[in-house]
Formats: C-alpha cells, sequence, structure tokens
C-alpha cells in the first residue's frame, strides 16, 4: 500500500535521521517527493510503501520523536470555473499530474500523480491553480 | 489602399454565392458543418463532393491576444468633466479623447507593478457584470469645470463599452523554447531551461484564417462570434503580414494575417473574454473568436479540408533576446498536439496555450447560431490585402524615417 504524509519537524527533529529509520527499522519504501527547511524547522512530503502494520508503526514512530504527521489528501486544487484548459501547466508540470485527454483536448488533472511541487501555480494564465499546503 | 490584383478564387467558377447559401440558411436548408466534422467529411467523401454538399463551415480560437481593449463612454458628470487621466479599478485608462471617452488596453497593468492585475482584467469584470471604480481627475475648464470624481461604472452605466482589438486571430504563430540555463518568463509562458518544454499558440486546422488562407471570405465586414457576442471584422490586424513562406496548399508557415475586430461587450460571456496573467511578463486577454467560412466552391472547400499535419510553425529559441531569434526546429501541428516534440534530438514536452477545447465550443456555437438563425453569414465590403510586408522600428535620423 502506497500513502502520502505531510511531515513537520521542529529544529531538533530535523537532525534524526528518520528516513533511514523508516527504511531500516520499519521496513518502509520512502520516496521523498518535497522537502523544506529553514529557520523554524521542515517540511516534508513523502510517500510511503509497506504493509499496513509497518506504514501504522513507522508512522507512530514519527509522532513520538514529535514529527507532525498528516496524510496528504490534497496539495493544489484546480479551480474548474476558472480553468480555460490552455494547457500552458501541462508541459512543465514535472510529474504528468497534468495532461491534455488527447480526444476532448481538456486539461485532466491527475491528483494521485501530484506532489505539490507548485510550479503550474505562477504558469496557469487564468490563475486556476491554488497550492494548499 | 490595395493595389489591383488577381485575387485567389477569381479564375474559379463561383458554384455558391452569399446570397444563395443565406437564402438556404434562412429558410433552414444550410449543411453546416464544424472544421472538425468538415475535414472528416472531406476524408471521406471527397473534396467535390463536399463543395457541393456544405455551405458553411465554423471555425474558431480561443487565446490570449494582447493587443485587445476595450473603449468607453462614462455619460456626463454634473457639473460636467473633462476627463485628463482616469483609471478603472487602478487600472490606467487612456483619456486622450473626449471629454468622458475612454479606451482601456488588455495590457495596462495597475500601478503597483505586480504585474498580476491589469486592463484585461477590468474588462472581464465588466463582462461578468460587475462594477468597477472610476477615479478620473480633470484640469477643469470653463465649459468643464469638474476637477475630480470617484465613482462606480458598469456596463449598465455606460453609454458605450465596446470592444475594440486591433489584432487578434493570428494566421499561425511562433512556437517558443529556451536553451539557456534558466528559466524564462515570457508571453509564450514558463520556458523552461536547457529545452525543457515547447510552447505554441494557434488552434491549427479549426483556426478562422488558416482555413482561409488568402482572405477570400474572411475581410472588412465579416460578421464574427466575439468573446461569446457578435462582433465585425473592421480592418487588418496591426502586423498584417501576408507575404510569408508558404505551403504548397497556400498555408502560411510563419505569422501572417491578423485582424482587427470589433463588438459589443454587452452580450459578451466571461467564458470567452478572460484576464489572464503571464508571470513576470504581465497581462493579456483570452479571447474566443469564431468565423464561418461560405464554401463558395471546390477552392474553399480545399482550402477548409487542411488538417494539422500540414499547418507548420517554427520553434524559436527565446533564450536569444534579439528580435530575430534562431530556430530550433521546424514542425507540424500535429506534431506539437502529440504533446511531444524533437528538438535537436531531445523529446520535448508540449503545451498549447491556446485553448484548443474552447475553440472547438466556438466552432459548436457559431454553428447551432447560423441553424437556428440568429447568426448571418456576410461577405466582406473589402477584401484584406495580400501586399503588405512587415517594417522594423530602427533608431534612425527624421530625414531616413521620411525615405
Amino acid at each position: 500500500m502506497k500513502t502520502k504524509y505531510i511531515l513537520n519537524f521542529n529544529p531538533e527533529a530535523s537532525n534524526l535521521p528518520i528516513t533511514h529509520n523508516l527504511i531500516a527499522e520499519y521496513g518502509l519504501l520512502v520516496n521523498i517527493l518535497r522537502a523544506e527547511i529553514d529557520e523554524v524547522g521542515g517540511k516534508m512530503l513523502i510517500e510511503v510503501s509497506g504493509d499496513e502494520a509497518s506504514t501504522k508503526n513507522g508512522v507512530e514512530y514519527l509522532e513520538k520523536i514529535g514529527v507532525g504527521v498528516r496524510p496528504f489528501k490534497e496539495g493544489v486544487r484546480r479551480n474548474d470555473e476558472t480553468c480555460t484548459h490552455c494547457g500552458a501547466c501541462v508541459s512543465i508540470c514535472p510529474t504528468d499530474a497534468l495532461s491534455i485527454d488527447p480526444e476532448t483536448r481538456k486539461v485532466k488533472f491527475d491528483e494521485d500523480k501530484c506532489v505539490a511541487c507548485g510550479v503550474c501555480i505562477d504558469a496557469c494564465p487564468p490563475r486556476a491553480m491554488e497550492i494548499l499546503i | 489602399m490595395t493595389k489591383p490584383r488577381k485575387a485567389h478564387g477569381e479564375k474559379n467558377r463561383q458554384a455558391k454565392t452569399y446570397d444563395h447559401i443565406r437564402k438556404k440558411a434562412s429558410d433552414g436548408d444550410a449543411v453546416v458543418m464544424t472544421a472538425m466534422e468538415f475535414k472528416r467529411f472531406v476524408e471521406s467523401e471527397g473534396v467535390g463532393k463536399a463543395a457541393e454538399e456544405v455551405d458553411i463551415v465554423t471555425t474558431g480560437t480561443f487565446g490570449a491576444m494582447c493587443s485587445s481593449g476595450a473603449y468607453f463612454n462614462l455619460g456626463h458628470s454634473d457639473p460636467p468633466m473633462k476627463i485628463q487621466r482616469a483609471w478603472m479599478d487602478g487600472i490606467p485608462a487612456y483619456s486622450g479623447l473626449a471629454a468622458v471617452d475612454l479606451y482601456l488596453g488588455a495590457t495596462e497593468l495597475d500601478e503597483s507593478n505586480n504585474m498580476l492585475h491589469g486592463g484585461a482584467h477590468v474588462i472581464e469584470d465588466l463582462v461578468n457584470g460587475k462594477a468597477v471604480r472610476l477615479k478620473a481627475t480633470g484640469y477643469g475648464t470653463d465649459c468643464y469645470p469638474l476637477k475630480e470624481i470617484d465613482t462606480y461604472v458598469s456596463l449598465k452605466t455606460m453609454n458605450q463599452a465596446v470592444m475594440m482589438n486591433i489584432r487578434n486571430a493570428y494566421q499561425n504563430y511562433a512556437a517558443a523554447a529556451n536553451s539557456s540555463t534558466k528559466t524564462l518568463y515570457t508571453y509564450m509562458g514558463k520556458l523552461l531551461p536547457e529545452l525543457g518544454n515547447a510552447t505554441y499558440s494557434n488552434a491549427g486546422e479549426i483556426s478562422p484564417l488558416l482555413n482561409d488562407p488568402y482572405y477570400r471570405t474572411i475581410g472588412i465586414g465579416s460578421r464574427v462570434f466575439l468573446g461569446g457576442g457578435e462582433g465585425f471584422v473592421v480592418w487588418e490586424g496591426t502586423q498584417f503580414n501576408p507575404g510569408v513562406a508558404r505551403t504548397p496548399k497556400g498555408v502560411p508557415k510563419r505569422p501572417a494575417a491578423t485582424v482587427s475586430v470589433i463588438g459589443d461587450l454587452n452580450g459578451m460571456t466571461a467564458e470567452f473574454v478572460k484576464g489572464l496573467t503571464f508571470t513576470r511578463y504581465g497581462t493579456s486577454l483570452g479571447v474566443g473568436i469564431g468565423v464561418p467560412i461560405p464554401i463558395l466552391d471546390e477552392e474553399m472547400a480545399s482550402f477548409c479540408a487542411v488538417t494539422d499535419d500540414k499547418i507548420f510553425t517554427a520553434i524559436f529559441d527565446y533564450s536569444h533576446q534579439k528580435r530575430s531569434r534562431p530556430i530550433l526546429a521546424e514542425v507540424s501541428y500535429a506534431d506539437l498536439s502529440s504533446g511531444k516534440v524533437d528538438i535537436k534530438g531531445k523529446e520535448v514536452p508540449t503545451s498549447p496555450l491556446s485553448s484548443i477545447s474552447k475553440a472547438r465550443e466556438i466552432t459548436e456555437i457559431l454553428k447551432k447560431r447560423i441553424l437556428d438563425g440568429s447568426f448571418e453569414l456576410t461577405e466582406p465590403v473589402q477584401r484584406l490585402p495580400l501586399d503588405r510586408s512587415l517594417r522594423t522600428l530602427e533608431v534612425r535620423g527624421e530625414k531616413e524615417a521620411m525615405k
């Protein structure tokens, strides 16, 4: 099973090898989709693959060491009324979450593929894309 | 204005006249097809049969068209005022006209310099029925004593609110990519470094002027779908440049003709009049235009049969900050719309910028309007010229400029 989580760290937790621990101690596959760190701590978007029990244990470990964990459901939202389906976003989206349907020529947004990198936000001429994290 | 010339179409026996087609349309007997339907019809039935059986083909385009704007007559205040400077929702409007006439350009930006909000957005708001804050100042005269006003206006308060675009609906357009090592922010959108993407901006095979390459039917006086309402072609558009290289079928391989259009903002819809922001370039207006093309004879049928694989453009390298940019690749619109093009051996993802889905919607709406009798086909009162060439702006002396 694959699950995406947003992790929020305080500066202390930023120094712990948590990705290593999730992999070595809990047997999870961790894909870091996005990571940011600044003076008040850090934020990471990860995709975790593993069975349900290991995923649960991994999340509990993170919470125990003071990492804020919340499931990632929606990172970028498209306002369907504002979108003109011009396609300015499709060639810059690094994960192909945005693509043009060859039949209808409308822009499709596959939220599962979106890693909330935000590249589309300021590339959208009618400003239909909004980042939520 | 134009030199007499032997025009395309004159050698052909006119199989149908405008009157004939208009009569059929008003009797409810006209055969109207969208550009897409027509191309499929020609593919299966051939050009000859298409010329005989089809009367009108509807074409459309929706894209960022910077040389757009609107003029307004605000009505007179009491006491009256000769407006010298004016702002509509903070966007400067040109007032070097009669007392209460203004022109608001789509790319005019607000004075906070954030490059996000411009004239285009104010025009969209007005079309949406919103009220817009109007501030204006004047110098005061005996006949126009008022020096300042701060009020609201909307389509309901103004005498005239008219879209007047001096360059729209480009017949073909350049495509863009970026070979440098940094991201470029352009009117062609965000161009990723090292040929990370390519953008193009034309509806291709369903775009009006690509279906009438020598302007036999699209001319001054043509009634068009404009921004959801109706308008007319009033002149050749600026930078009209029909002399570019063409394919054997006559389709320009570079940006060529443009049209200037006019239409009442009342009756337009925000679906087809959209304020756009191109980051670090500025604003533009997304305009939807649709043009009906009468299939007068076999030549017109063959023009309208053109498909994306027969329409070509060049991808230019926008990292060169020059008037003439190097060409990276020559491609067809079929290549561009496949989602990937080959540039120097690299597979580069593409973005259209021009909304093909909205353009198709326009062709459908226009077809419906012609069929229900609410949109009447018009014959141009004057054809667009074929003898223009593109001039450049140089730093020159007074005498040199007069040569």
